[in-house]
């Protein structure tokens, strides 16, 4: 099981970052996915420069990988991460979706 | 004075059309838009849920504001898909708002009106002086059997409104429930999808507590259907809302812009607050807006709002935004069955 | 107190690798026994003359639930001397090199043996995937990147700033096939075609599943010493220099997605502790764990100019029989000869021992006289850079 203490230590982290927008700068789509992503593979992962200048790496979502080009316009959402145990605490993190 | 400061209304942009359902269980869509009124659902992406759905509609709902979220006292979510049976929906999203610890919060389920039960509780905190603002939240991704009837019309979507006393966008002019102990639809703890009743689910249960809802409420404010501008009725078909609303003597006219279910279903809890948020994108000031909905077990939240001048500087902000529930409606991505069942865990 | 000498010279006097890749049957006890024993047959020593055990090797506990391998080997290996597990992603291996090289400097032993292993093939590949993240950022994990897709979006972004293609890094794939086939050890002995390569199953865009270092099981080891006058044929590999830099554990804050920093401090590092210039090296190992990781290899060891490297590789200019002035990754590289994580570094050492000695057979580079081998960890975050000279 997922430690609940971890995720609740890494959701502390997650409210500034949450609705800042950013472009792509780089991107992959990953079809052979590590455990708990199976289900929504295959997906897009991108490293998202932010309008702050920090730059991250997040999933992206609501698009199709076609759509996905250098300078793509984001945005940072709240999703789930990874599909949970059965039993477990459910994961959120942030993702990016085009704007 | 109580009422509503501010409104956010999210619809995943997933949809699934009744005709690709209809197909897989071999039905004639044609029959089935006839007689249910539907067309198209909204889906949730395969990592939303109630929590997610919930939280961007009160993100917006802020971000359209001049609130911040430390200005929160209390804080309610209304869903049947709340992610845990035990551990509050509203905590996760008032984590996420970055809200602070100063504030009071507890999920609601009653069915298709947890949202607006909600809205009553809240506002009944702020017209007490308890709470200077609170946030009230409709959101679902509400599940359904395959190849049962409501398939067609299960959707997603969540809808939060401000409730405060200060800068309201619509005044709460009067409010009333009717409630009973009937059992049209319903679901067991644990078991995954809900059960219903069949045709027990129309007159009985619909009509019968949203028309006592409707003619108590009327009655109460002493009004008629020609003093309103707008209508919204809770919407679990496209057919059930259209009958009410002229049983109870409204025009088509009054009830046409409140009618999201005809383009994404019924999101549940999030469905007439969804239609209220819908009629307010457009609404003008000092119109007034008659609200009715319905949650299965049963029960009906009547709510008459007025609007103000305030009113259009959220429609500015959520227009710019593009957070119009009409152009949230516009923002579609087709899927077909078995990318609905992989998003809807299903498979 | 006796003075300890410090700044002793260190040689390489026995070196020895397994086969790499799919072992079902052999066990990781096996698999250090025998490239231990056979390492230190080479050297001619024994094991009492052994003072120290380094073990490169980075999933026995996140797979294998057996943490505290210093113990475990030295038990296994009846050697009970002072023994360690190092840990650094895919650079445990060149990490583990680089502490025995400074207690041997140091003067505080005179013989070592280094071993490099790792067992990934009893695991399901998913397990390993996820397990190899432990490599990257939480945030990359979070994100659902996989290790090809760190190194997919590397290679995007080195795409669009030089012009690489799909195909200039196929090229690196067919090359170190190329070069396994001469090497008996090697997982993959069968050449391969950029056709080929280009047609395998896409693993995070724009990676294929011949862009990848395969999952491997093996061991190397080598016999590190003080003691030049004990060395056997009078052939002194020396360990001219060892250099580890580090960079950020996560792709998102690094400096730039066009190299690995680490390998160029590294690099550098090296080239001046061995008093040599990059033109100066005659053969290399270096990391592909996917093949545009060799492109950044060869740029960031400055062996080619930066955006230069995939023409070089693809003109043939450092492949066996048609280089000029340097051959890279002889033995196949990760890709061609296999990767077992732990066991990879330490293998580098051995082939390029091997080149520098004369001793490789049919992946004999001629005259090499001074080699380098370069081993990261995830991507980028480690790079350790060892230059040998004859």
């Amino acid at each position: 099981m997922q430690s609940p203490v971890k995720i609740w230590r890494n959701q502390e982290k997650l409210v500034e970052l949450i609705g800042k927008t950013g472009t792509i700068v780089s991107w992959t789509l990953v079809r052979v996915p590590t455990s708990g992503f199976s289900e929504a593979a295959p997906y897009p992962v991108a490293l998202v420069r932010m309008h702050g200048g920090k730059m991250i790496m997040a999933q992206v979502v609501d698009t199709s990988p076609g759509s996905i080009a250098f300078g793509t316009h984001v945005v940072t959402v709240i999703r789930r991460v990874r599909k949970p145990d059965e039993d477990g605490i459910i994961p959120y993190g942030i993702k990016v979706r085009p704007v | 004075m109580v009422g509503i400061v501010s409104y956010g209304t999210y619809i995943p942009v997933y949809r699934i059309s009744i005709a690709e359902i209809a197909g897989v269980w071999k039905k004639e869509p044609a029959e089935i838009r006839h007689s249910l009124g539907l067309t198209q659902k909204s889906v949730p992406g395969i990592d939303e849920d109630a929590a997610t759905i919930a939280f961007e509609a009160a993100f917006r709902a802020l971000e359209c504001s001049q609130c911040k979220p430390q200005d929160i006292e209390v804080l309610f979510v209304g869903s049947e898909s709340h992610p845990y049976a035990v551990n509050p929906t509203a905590t996760i999203v008032g984590q996420f708002l970055g809200i602070g610890t100063a504030y009071m919060a507890a999920d609601v389920e009653f069915a298709c009106k947890a949202g607006t039960a909600a809205i009553q509780a809240i506002a009944g905190m702020v017209a007490a002086g308890h709470a200077q603002s609170g946030l009230a939240i409709g959101a679902d991704t509400a599940q359904s059997k395959p190849h049962g009837v409501l398939e067609y019309a299960s959707a997603a979507a969540g809808a939060a409104f401000i409730i405060g006393n200060d800068h309201l966008v619509a005044r709460l002019k009067a409010e009333t429930s009717f409630s009973s102990d009937t059992p049209d639809f319903w679901r067991r703890d644990g078991i995954r999808y809900p059960s219903h009743a069949g045709r027990f689910t129309g007159e009985p249960a619909y009509f019968t507590h949203v028309l006592g809802a409707a003619r108590r409420m009327l009655d109460m404010a002493d009004m008629k259907p020609g003093d309103f501008d707008y209508c919204v009725f809770h919407m679990p078909n496209g057919k059930f809302p259209r009958i009410v609303a002229k049983r109870l003597g409204f025009s088509e006219q009054q009830l046409a812009l409140s009618l999201v279910v005809d383009h994404i279903g019924n999101p549940y809890s999030a469905s007439s607050m969804l239609g209220l948020a819908a009629v307010l994108d457009h609404a003008k000031p000092n119109q007034r807006i008659f609200m009715v909905s319905y949650g299965s077990g049963a029960g009906s939240d009547a709510c008459i709002w007025e609007t103000t001048a305030e009113l259009q500087k959220v429609q500015n902000k959520r227009r710019t935004a593009q957070y119009f529930v009409r152009q949230q409606i516009e923002k579609n991505v087709n899927i077909d069955y078995v990318q609905y069942l992989k998003q809807t865990h299903q498979i | 107190m006796k003075h300890q000498p410090t700044n002793m010279n260190v040689y390489v006097t026995g070196v020895a690798t397994t086969k790499f890749g799919e072992l079902w049957d052999v066990s990781p006890r096996q698999l250090a026994r025998q490239a231990v024993q056979a390492a230190m047959k080479d050297a001619g020593v024994h094991p009492e003359h052994i003072k120290g055990l380094f073990v490169g090797n980075m999933l026995s506990g996140m797979l294998g639930g057996q943490e505290h391998l210093g113990a475990f080997f030295s038990e296994e290996l009846e050697l009970f001397v002072p023994a360690s597990k190092i840990e650094g992603a895919c650079a445990s291996g060149g990490l583990a090199v680089h502490a025995a090289f400074n207690s041997i400097r140091s003067g505080q032993y005179d013989t070592v043996v280094v071993l490099g292993i790792e067992k990934m093939t009893d695991h399901r590949p998913e397990d390993v995937a996820t397990a190899l993240m432990g490599a990257g950022s939480e945030e990359e994990r979070a994100a659902g990147a996989t290790f090809p897709g760190l190194y997919a979006m590397l290679a995007r972004a080195h795409m669009r700033a030089f012009g690489t293609t799909e195909e200039d890094m196929a090229a690196v794939a067919v090359k170190n096939h190329f070069h396994a086939g001469k090497n008996q050890n090697a997982q993959f002995q069968k050449e391969i075609t950029i056709e080929q390569v280009m047609h395998s199953s896409r693993i995070a865009d724009p990676l294929k599943l011949l862009d990848c270092s395969p999952i491997s099981d093996g061991a190397a080891a080598v016999v590190l010493t003080s003691q030049k006058s004990k060395i056997k044929n009078q052939k002194f590999v020396e360990v001219a220099a060892s250099a580890v830099a580090t960079d950020t554990l996560g792709l998102a804050q690094r400096k730039s997605l066009t190299e690995l920093s680490a390998t160029k401090r590294a690099g550098e590092q090296a080239y001046t502790m061995a008093g040599v210039r990059p033109k100066d090296i005659h053969v290399a190992e270096v990391h592909d764990c996917f093949t545009i990781a060799e492109i950044l290899a060869l740029e960031d060891l400055q062996f080619a100019k930066k955006g230069k490297a995939a023409e070089a590789i693809r003109n043939g200019e450092v492949t066996l029989g048609r280089a000029k002035h340097i051959v890279i990754n002889p033995s196949g590289g990760l890709k061609g000869c296999g990767h077992p994580v732990g066991a990879t570094g330490v293998k580098q050492i051995a082939e390029i021992t091997e080149q520098l000695r004369g001793t490789a057979g049919n992946r004999q580079v001629a005259r090499a006289r001074i080699g380098l081998a370069h081993n990261v960890g995830g991507s980028g975050a480690t790079a350790v850079v060892h230059i040998l000279k004859m």
